[in-house]
């Protein structure tokens, strides 16, 4: 080890010493320090899990969705646009999709009914596969009971069970109703050749805006949905609500910084002759300031540390419970489903750079001035 | 050797309060011997001491150590200096509160970061020649006022400094104690350090280990006896 | 203005930045004014321990304008999502006339402030501190250029719009166009490895004669800098090539993107260290007269040029690895 090495290594070793002997007050302060970081770091980490969640759900969205419109509002689509939005060049593949809501006057609830596009999830007619919460809200007495949908007073629609879809997949399936198409049309009244809108898959993606330019001239009443725009709304919401929840979180942030400024500059009488007496017996002021910096560095990185695990905890085991109640409200996709933990770089980063440097700048000036007194005051 | 030539000091400066604490004092200090300044409460023991010590710059005046100017050093070169040559022990001890006596005496070392190995043994040694070996590991709130005095000293010696500073060293010690101190200083000079004090006590000025004692009264040298 | 995190902690990075820049430059015109370190005042004394204080919060900052350089790189490229036609840092910065601007005020002020610091570093050792008036002077001409970066940057974020189409990376680095960009990708692979390659040469000579001659440091800077476009040329025109295995695509901000492991964080932080180094002992060659430096100065330059090689050999690396791992045959 190099002298300046040891140099800071004695300097560390007397802040612990020094921090040591005054651990309720460095306690107190790295407790609502972590606190602060908690707050900030729930915030980022809650919303960018999200982010990608969004994301995640998307990537299996086909890139292009296309509905038709009449009045303003959505209509069914007419089976022939498949094959007009097929012949474009660099068009994969279209093909027209069936869904629908279903109201269950039984208890209330809302289900999505849906053709599914793999043969392998197609039950055969007359049956279903039905997600998790299905059974569970009819109270059905066994595994594998029918099904029985009522659209009027009167009407009942057996439904056997051809399985069910888990929790596991998360996000949009476990109010979902799966039905072959015959059973869809016949379900809902739908006349032969006509889908709820088309999906179009791409090949290269950088063409999706060429190719839309083409099928707006061929089709001039519809709306066309890329699935980077959807993307792009989602990315921008989340962004924004934790832009939002952040600059909140600025005020305390402020409120932290001007308290550890107190905290800095109002030494107790004891820590200020401690420094005279260091500088007394040969300290310089860069050998305090370093010392100070040492301190400030393990407040901050001991604060940022406890405040970002029990953060990372809360948001991924606890289910952010804390913001859920504020959250759910305002949110298009609010997950019940354990959201997947992952620390991302650059918000790790942004966070640091939010909660440490105000600390850091409000204690640097204090630390200056407290490392900046006079040797020879103890001699008195 | 230390030289001061005609070193004025005031507090204040520019101020309605300004005081002269020492007015155009010129003075060498050699080596190997044991100097005293004595002189009434307020004539600017301390405060020559503490320029002596390269502890304050002077207001106007030169301050040589070894020949080598260092009044008009900038501040951390001033420390360098003084870490090299010097070593204090304050008439209030100093120590700190809550830290063992042997991390006391390893704190003026920090900054020249020392290797931990070296520096443990160079206090072991140090605490052993002053009698101190065996409360090591005490904190300093529960020596007793010599103690203090030998902890103090030990540590104004840990960087091997050549010429140790004491301001009134005996003004909180009884007789006996103040034998004791005077001991330690004939060995520091049998060392070969020099020792600079400052005292109204007699017992100390009139001590035959003491090569020079210098008057003082009102910022000034009043007399210098041999 | 999008609100988002990292444009926050950016922004608070500015915000911070511009405080210490201002207080820096004007504590520098009391120093220009009453700098005397012959006097033994207390006014001098007050002067120069707040040169402590600059010395402090000057190095803080500047940590910071490092660390918010590679954030706001980083940020731009994650952004890219958000814009229409983005599809890396390129085209989030090319969403308003700020971006780019931006970005260059964050590398001018990356230079300025890495030999600020050195500077600041030789001076703290000199026994009457020889360069301070220099420093401060120094400080008084960085000052502006970081309050007008932290404008631009301030512009360029208020200024991003979701609903701008952008034009991205491969409408700028393509041969087609005019200006300095095409021409970087326009120079054949060939001539750039080859000018690299000497450039690289020249380094290493001059590094090894500044280090065998204890001067000559001021030509290891010009080495230095030559060799910092010949990188930035090399990279745009063919290392970029090797490192997306592909003979069309000249981007040097995709490298950093998470696809390509990272390796564009791999090339820049040594070469712009290694250049901030080289062009570092340059400056202080031009002191090697300075009486107080006598001591210091030596052994300072020595670690600095020793330092830029160890960079400049990292970069070289780098570069070497990405060479051989790549797929893409260019040559032969
Ligand atoms: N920091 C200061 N500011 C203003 N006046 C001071 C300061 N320090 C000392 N003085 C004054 O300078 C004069 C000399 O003080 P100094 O402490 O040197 O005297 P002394 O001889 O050590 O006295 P004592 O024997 O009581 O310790 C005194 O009048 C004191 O009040
Ligand atoms: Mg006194």
């Amino acid at each position: 080890m190099t002298p300046g090495l040891r140099r800071q290594r004695a300097l560390a070793e007397y802040t612990l010493a020094a921090m040591a002997r005054r651990r309720g007050k460095n306690i107190g302060l790295v407790a609502v320090y972590a606190a602060v970081v908690f707050f900030v770091a729930s915030a980022m980490l809650f919303s960018a899990a999200l982010r990608r969640e969004a994301a995640i759900v998307l990537s299996e969205a086909p890139e292009l969705v296309v509905q038709n419109l009449l009045m303003g509002r959505h209509e069914l689509m007419p089976g022939a646009a498949v094959e007009t939005l097929a012949g474009i060049r660099g068009v994969a593949g279209a093909q027209g999709r069936l869904w629908g809501y279903f109201y269950d006057r039984v208890n209330g609830a809302n289900y999505t009914l849906m053709v599914p596009f793999d043969p392998a999830l197609i039950p055969p007619a007359g049956a279903a596969i039905f997600g998790e919460a299905i059974p569970r809200t009819r109270d059905h007495p066994w595994l594998g009971a029918p099904l029985f949908l009522s659209r009027h007073p009167g009407d009942l629609v057996r439904f056997n069970a051809a399985g069910q879809l888990t929790a596991a997949q998360g996000l949009v399936s476990s109010d979902l109703i799966l039905i072959g198409e015959a059973d869809f049309r016949a379900f809902f009244g739908l006349p032969p050749e006509v889908y709820t809108d088309i999906a179009v898959t791409i090949r290269n993606p950088r063409e999706i805006d060429t190719i839309v330019q083409k099928a707006e001239a061929l089709l001039p009443d519809a709306r066309f949905v890329t699935r980077d725009e959807i993307l792009r709304t989602y990315q921008k919401i989340f962004s924004w609500r934790e832009g939002i929840l952040v600059a909140l979180a600025g005020a305390s942030i402020l409120a932290f910084a001007i308290f550890a400024a107190e905290k800095a500059s109002g030494l107790s009488a004891d820590e200020a002759r401690e420094i005279g007496i260091l500088k007394a017996i040969g300290w310089d002021m860069r050998d305090v300031i370093a010392m100070k910096l040492w301190e400030g560095g393990l407040v901050s990185v001991g604060a940022f540390l406890a405040g970002t695990v029990a953060a990372y905890l809360h948001v991924f085991a606890f289910g952010a419970a804390l913001f859920a109640p504020v959250l759910k409200g305002w949110s298009v996709i609010y997950p019940d489903f354990p959201l997947a933990p992952e620390i991302d770089g650059i918000e790790m980063t942004a966070l640091f750079f939010l909660t440490v440097l105000p600390y850091l700048a409000a204690t640097l000036v204090p630390i200056w001035r407290i490392a900046s007194a006079d040797p020879d005051q103890v001699m008195r | 050797m230390i030289s001061l030539r005609s070193v004025t000091k005031l507090y204040n400066e520019g101020r309605p309060n300004e005081l002269r604490a020492l007015s155009d004092v010129s003075l060498e200090i050699g080596r190997d011997a044991v100097t005293v300044f004595k002189g009434p409460s307020g004539s600017g023991k301390t405060t020559l001491l503490s320029i002596v010590g390269c502890m304050a710059r002077p207001t106007s005046g030169r301050v040589l150590v070894d020949g080598r100017m260092v009044s008009g050093l900038p501040e951390t070169f001033l420390t360098e200096e003084r870490r090299s040559t010097f070593g204090f022990v304050f008439q209030r001890f100093n120590l700190i509160r809550g830290l063992t006596v042997a991390e006391n005496v390893a704190l003026p070392a920090a900054p020249l970061g020392p290797d931990p190995r070296a520096l443990a043994a160079r206090i072991e040694t140090r605490l052993e020649a002053l009698d101190l070996a065996d409360k090591a590991d005490t904190p300093v709130e529960h020596l007793s006022g010599g103690e203090m005095q030998r902890a103090a000293i030990a540590r104004a010696l840990i960087n091997d400094a050549p010429v140790l500073i004491a301001d009134e060293p005996t003004a909180n010690l009884d007789t006996d104690l103040t034998h004791r101190f005077l001991d330690i200083v004939a060995d520091l000079r049998a060392e070969g350090r020099s020792v600079i004090l400052s005292s109204h006590d007699p017992r100390i000025w009139q001590s035959d280990l003491v090569d020079r004692v210098v008057g003082m009264a009102d910022g000034r040298l009043a007399e210098v006896a041999a | 203005m999008i609100l988002q995190t990292p444009i926050l902690a950016l922004l608070l990075a500015a915000a911070l930045s511009n405080a210490v820049a201002l207080w820096t430059a004007w504590f520098g015109l009391r120093v220009l004014r009453g700098w005397d370190i012959a006097s033994g005042s207390r006014a001098q004394l007050r002067l120069e321990r707040r040169t402590g204080l600059a010395s402090t919060l000057f190095g803080f900052v500047m940590l910071i304008q490092i660390a918010a350089l590679l954030l706001f790189v980083f940020n731009a490229d994650r952004m890219a999502t958000l814009f229409v036609g983005a599809m890396c840092a390129v085209g989030t910065l090319n969403v308003n006339a700020y971006g780019f601007p931006a970005l260059y005020l964050k590398i001018a002020v990356f230079f300025a402030a890495s030999l600020w610091l050195i500077l600041d570093r030789v001076d703290r050792q000199g026994r009457d501190y020889p360069l301070t008036r220099l420093k401060f002077s120094g400080a008084l001409l960085i000052a502006p250029l970081v309050l007008t970066g932290a404008g631009t940057e301030l512009a360029f974020f208020l200024g991003l719009k979701t609903d701008v189409i952008t034009s991205c990376c491969s409408k700028m680095f393509t041969p087609a166009n005019d200006g300095i960009a095409a021409e970087m990708t326009g120079t054949a692979p060939a001539t750039a490895l080859w000018f690299l390659g000497l450039a690289g040469v020249a380094v290493a000579a001059t590094g090894t004669v500044s280090l065998a001659a204890a001067r000559l440091q001021w030509l290891f800077a010009l080495a230095g800098g030559v060799f910092f476009a010949a990188a930035l040329t090399a990279i745009v025109s063919v290392i970029s090539l090797y490192v997306y295995d592909h003979p069309n695509h000249h981007c040097p901000f995709c490298l950093l993107q998470r696809e390509y492991g990272y390796v564009g964080y791999a090339l820049y932080v040594p070469l712009f260290a290694g250049t901030a180094l080289a062009m570092g002992a340059g400056l202080l060659s031009l002191f090697a007269g300075t009486g107080s430096l006598a001591t210091v100065l030596p052994g300072a330059l020595r670690r600095l040029v020793w330092a830029s090689l160890i960079c400049h050999g990292l970069f070289g690396a780098v570069v070497l690895s990405v060479i051989a791992t790549s797929r893409l045959v260019l040559f032969g």
